[in-house]
């Protein structure tokens, strides 16, 4: 295993409100290596979307470190602070509202590549062609004068992309980064963002709430399933898909509308207790998935907090019941 | 007998730049208890459709031509004669929708219960108690705690449990026609699940019809019995659930089948749709999908096809291509296009 290129190591994050603190992502660790592709998956709450503020910088963690190439990023100050900053871009849900309505798509590339690359005049419109290019943007020329209300949702996306390439990024998280656009094109987006790790090495990191988004994204890659603000599953994508090993998981899994009707209406169900995910003001003991899983173990679940530990096949689950049996979820409920 | 009959149903939209055909001669029937999907990308029409058969168009909607036929076997109605108080009562009475469970569907300031009752007023139901006891059963029916939810405002429900309440409440004067707009978009997948069982064990006890408005291929696998796919405001493609899935025979179908990656199964050759839909005011010459189709010939370019006969008396596609189409999708196994075309 190379040198991670990124890292979290063991961050939280609260929050305080007027109804109390909440702690929205609770000692997670996640190191990424160069040109890897992962996803980050689970449902509204689940401090997914934390998790990707904190690796992109964005966000302060409350406690533990982010480290980039090893060196704390909390602690880097003036030129250093700078290069990590252009070194990791976070594309953004909304393509409607993360461009600046009254900017030419070349009004919003040329300050970036003017401020860090010192690309002006010509140099700086040759450089703007190739990376409309690049994101698929042609004939290019013509998209320059254009602004955001003239182009499609996928176009606008494809526009945010190129800006965060701008700065030659070394990491690129892309918060739900296809949920606004049609479903026609969503898939031309994702091989677009695959590309981007494939041949010019970029480590991405794609939030979502679509497992079949993040199977198509990250089959070469890994998913992280999160839960009440932490991981519970690790692995790679296809065994975590075709076999989760944690309940919660293999509950979503089972329970994905499918666009197969034979595959959809025939799936075995994972049944849990109570269909709505705790308030995270409100949190059961041992902040986990317990009181709604059909393997919680009483005495065992309810008293320890399961953290991540190795299963076959290199994948990590935090469940106490697949780890003593050796076994992953979905094999012990019967829905593989 | 259907319940609902459209025939060569047309929806202009006024704009500064002239008329957007947004519906354009769809015909199609909904029978008594079944339910339909309509599918397509945004922009294609299906919502300025399912809108307009129950005539809640914006003012800039203008119907141009056709016919929306209602029939229970009692009464039988043309819906776009009915004049302002009939109008309302075939409105939640006879056809309700049910709209994305947004806060925006709800009035903020009045509780859920208040909400019910100005419904059941402002159609007739008369008597509170009445309003009441029809409530409460209607709640305990999609699995709510009237006790709590009666008392509460929309803000302090979950997305699910307002989806629940929003099909509580479009059940209130027993309809026979239920539209449902992208019911399941913005839930999380295991609400999305209750949310799809529920729809399915309602649909059985109380055997209304559904019209589905969804761009999510997943919702009409679950739940429709027959589809309907549109395309810049046509129908181009009318077949039961299997044979859409399994054996489309409009490229459009084809290419939105191929879009949606799965979880479970071999992920298959996977692909967008090249380009984008036309411009509805200029729409294209010949058929609107020739310049994103894979399959186009030259004759593409002459008229829009009409919906042609393939396979089965059933399935309908407006397609000259729909043999090259059967033809590169091979045999018919029931295996899904993604699979066909790896």
């Amino acid at each position: 295993m190379s040198e991670p290129l990124i890292e979290l190591d063991r961050v939280s994050r609260t929050y305080t409100t007027r109804a109390g603190t909440i702690t929205a992502v609770d000692d997670i660790s996640l190191s990424l290596e160069q040109s890897e592709t992962i996803c980050l998956v689970g449902e509204s709450g689940c401090g997914k979307t934390t998790t990707g503020r904190m690796l992109a910088g964005l966000l302060r963690p409350s406690s533990g470190r982010l480290l980039f190439e090893g060196a704390d990023v909390w602690k880097k100050k003036g030129d250093d602070l700078a290069r990590f900053r252009r070194a990791v871009q976070l594309v953004h849900q909304d393509p409607y509202a993360s461009l600046n309505p009254t900017r030419t798509i070349a009004q919003t590339l040329a300050p970036p590549l003017a401020k860090h690359k010192k690309a002006h005049g010509k140099a700086a419109r040759a450089a703007m062609i190739s990376l409309l290019e690049r994101v698929g943007l042609t004939p290019a020329a013509d998209f320059l004068l254009k602004y955001p209300h003239q182009l499609s949702g996928g176009q606008r996306q494809r526009v945010s992309i190129a800006r965060a390439l701008t700065v030659d990024p070394r990491v690129i998280v892309a918060d739900e980064a296809v949920s606004m656009v049609d479903v026609s094109i969503r898939i031309s987006l994702l091989d677009l963002l695959h590309n981007l790790a494939t041949e010019f090495h970029v480590t991405t990191v794609l939030i979502t709430h679509d497992l079949a988004v993040a199977r198509y994204f990250g089959r070469k890659g890994r998913i992280a399933v999160m839960y009440l603000g932490r991981i519970v599953e690790l692995a790679a994508t296809e065994p975590l898909v075709s076999d989760p090993a944690h309940p919660y998981s293999a509950a979503l899994i089972a329970a994905i509308p499918e666009a197969d009707p034979a595959i959809t209406r025939t799936k075995r169900r994972v049944s849990l207790k109570g269909a709505e995910v705790p308030s995270l003001l409100n949190l059961p003991p041992g902040r986990a998935f317990h009181p709604r899983c059909p393997l919680a173990e009483p005495g065992l679940c309810d008293v320890v907090i399961p953290t991540l530990g190795n299963l076959s096949g290199g994948r990590s689950v935090a469940c106490h019941v697949a780890l003593r049996e050796r076994q992953p979820a979905a094999e012990l409920l019967g829905v593989v | 007998m259907p319940v609902l009959s459209v025939r060569d149903l047309s929806i202009d939209y006024r704009t500064r730049r002239g008329p957007v055909h947004a519906v354009r001669d769809v015909t199609f029937d909904l029978e008594q208890g079944e339910t339909l999907a309509i599918i397509g990308e945004s922009g294609s029409g299906k919502t300025t459709l399912a809108v307009g058969l129950i005539r809640l168009s914006p003012r800039s909607a203008r119907v141009t031509s056709g016919e929306i036929r209602y029939d229970d076997g009692k009464r039988a109605f043309d819906v776009l004669s009915l004049e302002s108080e009939r109008l309302r009562r075939f409105r939640w009475a006879d056809c309700a929708m049910v709209f994305q469970a947004a806060l925006s569907a709800f009035n903020p300031v009045i509780t859920i219960w208040e909400q019910f009752l100005d419904t059941g007023r402002a159609h007739g139901m008369g008597d509170k108690h009445k309003i009441h006891d029809r409530t409460r059963e209607l709640l305990d029916l999609v699995h709510l705690d009237p006790d709590r939810v009666l008392r509460s405002y929309a803000h302090e429900l979950s997305g699910g449990m307002r989806q629940r309440v929003l099909i509580a409440m479009a059940l209130l004067l027993d309809p026979r026609i239920v539209i449902l707009d992208e019911p399941t978009t913005a839930l999380d997948i295991l609400t999305q699940r209750a949310i799809i069982d529920l729809l399915r064990d309602l649909r059985a006890k109380l055997g209304f019809a559904t019209i589905f408005i969804s761009h999510d291929l997943s919702i009409a696998a679950e739940l429709a019995d027959r589809m309907l796919t549109m395309y810049a405001g046509r129908v181009v493609e009318r077949a039961g659930v299997d044979d859409l899935f399994y054996r489309p025979r409009h490229p459009y179908s084809v290419g939105l089948m191929r879009a949606v990656p799965r979880v479970s199964g071999a992920l298959g050759s996977v692909a967008s749709i090249p380009g984008s839909p036309p411009d509805l005011i200029r729409l294209p010459r010949g058929c609107s999908y020739y310049p994103r189709c894979p399959f186009h010939v030259e004759q593409c370019l002459e008229q829009d096809p009409p919906l042609l006969a393939v396979d089965t008396p059933d399935h309908e596609a407006a397609c000259i291509r729909w043999e090259a189409v059967a033809a590169a999708l091979g045999s018919d196994a029931e295996a899904p296009v993604a699979e066909k075309l790896a």
